[in-house]
């Protein structure tokens, strides 16, 4: 459809004519099944589902699916499980396990780091505190030219 | 008694309130675990399993998040684990059944089911189809559609379990049917 307004300004109105095939009902399936799709949309999705072998098939298997999936949301949870959950969390206090305070959560590893902290300080103080050996003259020379090895030769040893 | 008034109470010692914590949420989160597991047994075990899981890790639980969100997290990453180390074991289970020795994990329909001229089209090998076609997904669609289709939560709900924005669920989402009905239309042309 085409409009004049004014002199040089032209309108274009489309009427925007969809022609329904399998690949764009298709993709308007999900939309139909909602409610979601109105007016000549809506009437062209119904139509060609009815119509068509394929999209009819496809719709039929998305119900399908939607019932596994209420089928699966109708079953109901174990009511026993719940003295099995208390009696699970009866063995961890059992085993020593407690939820631990968020403070005392936080407390624990500032204590251990702050205890490696000192240790290692106090380590390297000590180190410190030790003076190196400088009286060198309390071992005689005679000693120190002494060459055990010589003494004591393997040949000594081997023919022991 | 708020749910944040039970965690208090519990981290203060009394174990005993964590029950309550249980009966409230335990079906919620055994919906989730049969959206990835499609085993009641399995979703049992689980969920029992989530829960001692949640009591250790009260502590960490910050009052921020709703406790239903931040026990949603733990069932899915919790799935998500479970069905990760099923597909490991999926050959040995594929071996099982060829020797007809796996336990038949399907619905069972009772005989009311099958009179009703609706339900003769549901077929086992149909449902055990649908369920690998859901499985197949990638992670987080399966994640958004299980929250979804489940548990029927919003998109705004399924953000912030997901730690993610709302139309980034919306876009998981529609990606996440247009891959279904894509299989679906394969299916459909292989029968």
């Amino acid at each position: 459809m085409k409009a004049t307004v004014g002199k040089n300004k032209v309108l274009f109105l489309t009427i925007k004519i969809t022609k329904m095939n399998c690949q764009l009902c298709q993709k308007e399936l999900d939309a139909w099944r909602d409610g979601k799709l109105q007016g000549d949309m809506k009437i062209q999705v119904e139509s060609h589902v009815k119509a068509c072998e394929t999209c009819s098939g496809i719709f039929r298997l998305q119900l399908l699916a939607d019932k596994v999936i209420d089928r699966e949301k109708e079953i109901q949870a174990d009511p026993f499980r719940i003295t099995r959950i208390m009696a699970g969390i009866d063995n961890l206090k059992s085993s020593g396990y407690e939820p631990a305070n968020p403070f005392i959560r936080v407390l624990k590893p500032v204590l251990v780091t702050v205890s490696m902290a000192a240790a290692i300080f106090f380590g390297i103080m000590l180190g410190n505190l030790s003076e190196p050996v400088t009286d060198r003259d309390a071992i005689p020379v005679e000693l120190a030219l002494i060459d055990d090895a010589s003494i004591e030769s393997v040949n000594i040893l081997l023919n022991e | 008694m708020t749910d944040g008034e039970i965690i208090k109470l519990v981290l203060q010692g009394d174990k005993d309130k964590f029950r309550m914590l249980v009966e409230k949420y335990q079906q919620m989160v055994f919906r989730t675990c049969m959206g990835f597991l499609h085993n009641k047994d399995d979703a049992d075990d689980l969920t029992q399993d989530i829960f001692i899981q949640a009591y250790q890790s009260l502590s960490r639980f910050k009052s921020e998040a709703a406790f239903s969100t931040w026990l949603y997290r733990i069932a899915v990453n919790a799935s998500l684990n479970k069905v990760r180390k099923s597909s490991k074991n999926l050959i040995l289970q594929r071996i099982d059944a060829f020797f007809g020795t796996e336990k038949s994990k399907d619905l069972t329909f009772s005989p009311s089911d099958m009179e009703d001229p609706e339900n003769i089209l549901i077929r086992q090998e149909h449902i055990e189809w649908i369920r690998r076609t859901l499985d197949s997904l990638p992670e987080n669609q399966r994640t958004a559609i299980v929250l979804s289709k489940y548990d029927d939560l919003s998109q705004k709900e399924i953000a912030e379990i997901m730690k993610t924005t709302e139309g980034a669920v919306e876009a998981l989402l529609q990606r996440a049917k247009k891959n279904l009905r894509e299989k679906l239309s394969v299916r459909r042309k292989n029968k």
